[in-house]
């Protein structure tokens, strides 16, 4: 299924299927066009597209195995893929703040000196303190990385993909082994950054956050997008009053992907 | 990018790793206390004979040593996830490499002139010379040997970070990259060295293959450059190999090509 979500000016999604991408005059901040990937003969994306407003934030959900991370590194310019066409951003300087899935850092430097570093691969001045402010790490910026809980390492990460100033923003679970007071501060940097006019692209199996953050929820198995729209859409489509149910009915029943319709062997992230 | 910035940025913050990683600088005191003590224990009172009695250690030493700095630099950043991270800013990977490369090569390099200089302050500091193995070449030995020396050794360590970078970029597990970085060490300690000896003696397939051949291998041409600019001197006769030039512009090619190789392999 290949399925286009577009937001407002308001950068709210609206969930109307278009051909271009665009509203209003303005350009997609994330384009991906017929995108399919494969490892060795291992399909893992089939002719996936979408194109994401400015100040929208989506939600990646599948199962484990079903091409999210292939998904978000595509986005993200790590991975060229067999055919098809992304676009993200624009401009010279950074255009994607990437988390990965599995990010740590050099256990041997401070906070502060981490986000300074990579201040340091983009053009012009970065405030380090200003973005330490933002996802709530001023008070350990002088600490090792090595001392952080792992929250406190995953909100790092969060800082790390604000140097720069980038216009999208792919978060691989960006959640992962957070307690609820840091997924509470996690969602509020999120929310700020699509405020800012930032473009969120996170994967996630988290439904409840999907359901207080996502403006546009992209439904993947095997390796292929079977539905998308807002929270709101989805359970209408599917006459649900719960996002599980409602992706219960739609896609998956959230458990591991098998071998995909279509698809030579199983499909995997 | 093109500028040059990030490259001093990445190397700032390799030196800073390693200074901060407290077995590599207990490898690096290690490696400066036994080249240290070789050189005093040796107690030859010449440089040309300091010079012979450091020659085999520190071509077994280098390559341990700069493989221990420098085979998990890239390899630590691919696994923790940073190079994923790193390759979504504007930097292009022969910068972030050579970065690295320069960093690393920084504290090896510093950590191998200290080892030297330590052995090399034997002769100045030891009141009796014992001349007993060049005693007819004593008037010709001099301190510029031993510099000559030492700056071959130097390129030599650049030589085997270069190829520990290679081996960094191009594993994709720690157990991947230890496999390959001691395949490393014995192919250069042992291997390149034995096919090329065993094709000079008749033993291999190019039989008869001229003595320049061994400017293949990075040991053999350093050990040649070696003898070439502080052994022959003397009027010592040194084996046959390639002529100094020859010996210089192959370890140089031995940086470039891996450095290059390693570029590709990092951003891939």
């Amino acid at each position: 299924m290949t399925a286009r979500t577009s937001t407002d000016d308001d950068g709210r999604t609206d969930g109307e299927q278009t051909d271009d991408g665009q509203r209003g005059g303005r350009q997609p901040a994330v384009e991906v066009d017929g995108l399919s990937h494969a490892f060795d003969d291992l399909d893992v994306l089939g002719d996936v597209s979408f194109s994401l407003s400015p100040g929208t934030v989506a939600c990646v959900v599948g199962p484990n195995g079903s091409g999210k991370t292939t998904l978000l590194r595509a986005v993200a310019d790590l991975l060229e893929p067999d055919a098809g066409d992304v676009s993200v951003g624009s401009g010279d300087g950074r255009r994607v703040g990437y988390l990965a899935q599995q990010s740590a850092f050099r256990g041997q430097f401070t906070v502060a000196e981490t986000v300074s570093f990579y201040g340091a691969l983009v053009p012009g001045p970065v405030d380090t303190d200003a973005i330490l402010e933002r996802v709530g790490l001023s008070a350990v910026a002088d600490r090792r990385v090595d001392a952080l809980s792992g929250g406190m390492r995953r909100l790092l990460g969060i800082a790390q993909t604000m140097v720069g100033d980038p216009s999208v923003f792919v978060l691989d679970e960006p959640a992962n082994g957070l307690d609820p007071t840091m997924a509470r501060r996690l969602r509020t940097v999120i929310g700020d950054i699509a405020a800012g006019g930032g473009t969120v692209l996170l994967s996630t199996h988290d439904l409840h956050a999907v359901d207080r953050l996502a403006d546009t929820v992209l439904l993947v198995d095997h390796g292929e997008l079977v539905a998308t729209g807002p929270p709101a859409e989805l359970l209408a489509e599917a006459d649900a009053s719960t996002l599980d149910a409602a992706i219960e009915t739609l896609g998956y029943g959230g458990g591991t992907a098998g071998v995909a319709p279509g698809l030579h062997g199983g499909a995997r992230q | 990018m093109t500028e040059v910035r990030p490259l001093l940025d990445v190397a700032e913050r390799e030196l800073r790793t390693v200074v901060r990683t407290p077995t590599l600088m207990l490898a690096g005191v290690g490696y400066v206390l036994l080249v240290g003590g070789i050189g005093w224990l040796g107690g030859t009172g010449a440089y040309l004979g300091l010079v012979l009695d450091l020659l085999t250690p520190v071509e077994v030493l280098v390559p341990v040593l700069s493989f221990a700095f420098g085979y998990r630099a890239v390899l630590g950043d691919r696994e923790s996830g940073e190079l994923a991270t790193i390759r979504t800013y504007p930097v292009d990977g022969y910068w972030y490499v050579l970065g690295v490369y320069l960093g690393r090569a920084v504290a090896v390099v510093a950590l191998v002139l200290l080892g030297l200089a330590a052995a090399g302050l034997v002769v100045p500091l030891t009141g009796q010379p014992q001349l007993s193995v060049i005693a007819s070449h004593a008037t010709v030995d001099s301190v510029a040997l031993y510099l000559r020396y030492v700056l071959a050794t130097t390129l030599f360590v650049l030589v085997v970070l270069a190829i520990a970078l290679l081996v960094s970029a191009a594993a994709r597990s720690t157990r991947g990259g230890l496999a390959l970085a001691t395949g490393a060490v014995v192919a250069l300690a042992v291997g390149l060295d034995g096919a090329l000896l065993g094709a000079l003696t008749g033993e291999g397939v190019a039989t008869g293959a001229p003595a320049s051949l061994l400017a293949l291998s990075p040991n053999s041409a350093y050990r040649s450059l070696v003898f070439e600019l502080s052994v022959a001197p003397t009027g010592v006769v040194v084996p046959d190999g390639p002529t100094a030039l020859l010996s210089m512009v192959a370890l140089c090619a031995w940086v470039v090509v891996p450095l290059a190789l390693a570029s590709r392999l990092a951003w891939r």
